[in-house]
């Protein structure tokens, strides 16, 4: 949550994402770069069984991988079913298009890239109540900010 | 399995509608028709899917068989045949299936009309995302085959969950598997979907295949769902409409006695 007013872009596609379907998305989003925040959404996909009589037990699950984007590991904890990004400003958004399209070519699903406002702007009385005044503004409205972890930072080329 | 007397005061319809997916839930309903059997599952596998016990082992009793036990002197228990499970003191036990909005071959309001119009001694019970059907071991394990082997069910679109049934109205996954959290049945590299956990989550000793899942075409020509994206529109089924029509009409008004033209 930042003063400006950030373009933001979301790639939804019309099918859940495998592992490395995502992985590739995003190595070729990386590459553009211009990106400040980037949020994977989709089906969360917990360790643990959460509920019912296998309770507490283990949940391996295939999609639940570590992949690799730029210089880093990423846990994926979701079934990635869309990408947001926040850029530095509108020129980026072409390069966006077209990495898609490429990623997404050979693909029988479509993927659509949208413009728009997808990340919260501002607080809610709310996360006031939940997380108090010192929540970190930056992953609010994106993730639980008292989550344990905080964000991967993907060290930029400039 | 339940026949239609023919002795009826009137020959059953099951459904309304001039439509594919009118025809196909009719078909489904109606019990002198035979469902189309689509692979071959052993008794084995059902047994591992369900979970409730082990492969092999004694059935575990609610109470004495019936031949044991003094029975009540009841008009209704002279009417009733008692089902096989119910004979033997089964526990009730059930299945539970969740069918992806993507054109599966049946969704939860059909399975129980299915059912009850099939089988005998069920507890059938429906919400928007899952149905559970609830029955003596025994039967169950009968009616459970049944409902997998025919064309029921879709091994990518129909999931067989006990708990965690989330994703029915999701998204396909890219290989067409509808969303599972727990990843009960997986498609493998040969395009076999196998169950790897049991209804509720456990992981299976061996993988149970269900077969590879049903091509797109066959799937819109079997499906029991109205899609109007890709698929044929409820609002196209002008006899559908109308019948529905009809029955709201009448229960809205029935507080005041109505009476039809």
């Amino acid at each position: 949550m930042t003063e400006a007013i950030y373009p933001q872009v979301r790639i939804v596609s019309a099918r859940f994402l495998r592992p490395d379907t995502v992985e590739q998305l995003l190595n070729r989003l990386v590459q553009i770069g211009g990106i400040l925040r980037m949020s994977l959404t989709g089906q969360n996909l917990p360790a643990t069984v959460p509920y019912g009589p296998a309770r507490g037990k283990p949940n391996p699950h295939p999609d639940r991988k570590v992949i690799h984007v730029g210089d880093q590991d990423v846990q994926l904890q979701v079934q990635v079913g869309a990408v947001i990004l926040e850029l530095e400003d509108e020129s980026y958004i072409p390069a966006i298009e077209e990495a898609v399209d490429e990623v997404f070519a050979s693909k029988d699903f479509s993927c659509a890239v949208q413009k728009g406002r997808f990340m919260k702007s501002q607080p809610t009385v709310s996360d006031y109540a939940k997380y108090g005044p010192d929540a970190d503004r930056e992953i609010l409205g994106l993730v639980d900010p008292r989550k344990k972890g905080g964000p991967v930072i993907i060290q930029g080329n400039k | 399995m339940n026949e239609v007397k023919e002795n009826m005061a009137y020959k059953p319809q099951y459904g309304p509608g001039t439509s594919t997916v009118a025809a196909n839930r009719r078909k489904q309903m109606d019990p002198n028709q035979k469902l189309e059997k689509m692979r071959d599952v052993t008794d084995e596998d059902i047994v591992l899917i369900l979970g409730h016990r082990a492969p092999g082992a004694a059935y575990p009793t609610a109470h004495p068989p019936l031949a044991e036990q003094q029975e009540p002197d009841c008009p209704i228990r002279k009417i009733v045949t008692p089902t096989e499970g119910a004979k033997s003191g089964d526990r009730i036990r059930y299945i539970q299936f969740a069918d992806s909005m993507f054109f599966a071959p049946c969704h939860p309001y059909q399975r129980t009309y299915t059912e009850c119009y099939r089988f005998r001694g069920i507890d059938p019970g429906t919400l928007s995302g899952r149905q559970i059907v609830e029955c003596r071991e025994r039967d169950l394990e009968k009616y459970s085959k049944e409902l997998v082997e025919t064309e029921l069910l879709d091994p990518a679109r129909t999931g067989i969950r006990g708990a965690t049934v989330h994703g029915h109205s999701l998204r396909l996954a890219e290989n067409g598997m509808m969303f599972d959290m727990l990843q009960r049945s997986v498609l493998g590299e040969d395009g076999i979907v196998r169950y790897v956990k049991n209804q509720i989550g456990e992981p299976l000793d061996r993988a149970v295949a269900v077969g590879k899942p049903l091509d797109e075409k066959w799937l819109k020509a079997h499906t029991t769902i109205f899609h109007s994206l890709g698929g044929s529109a409820y609002r196209d089924d002008q006899e559908y409409i109308e019948y529905v029509q009809r029955i709201h009409t009448l229960r809205t008004k029935y507080g005041f006695l109505p009476k039809e033209a």
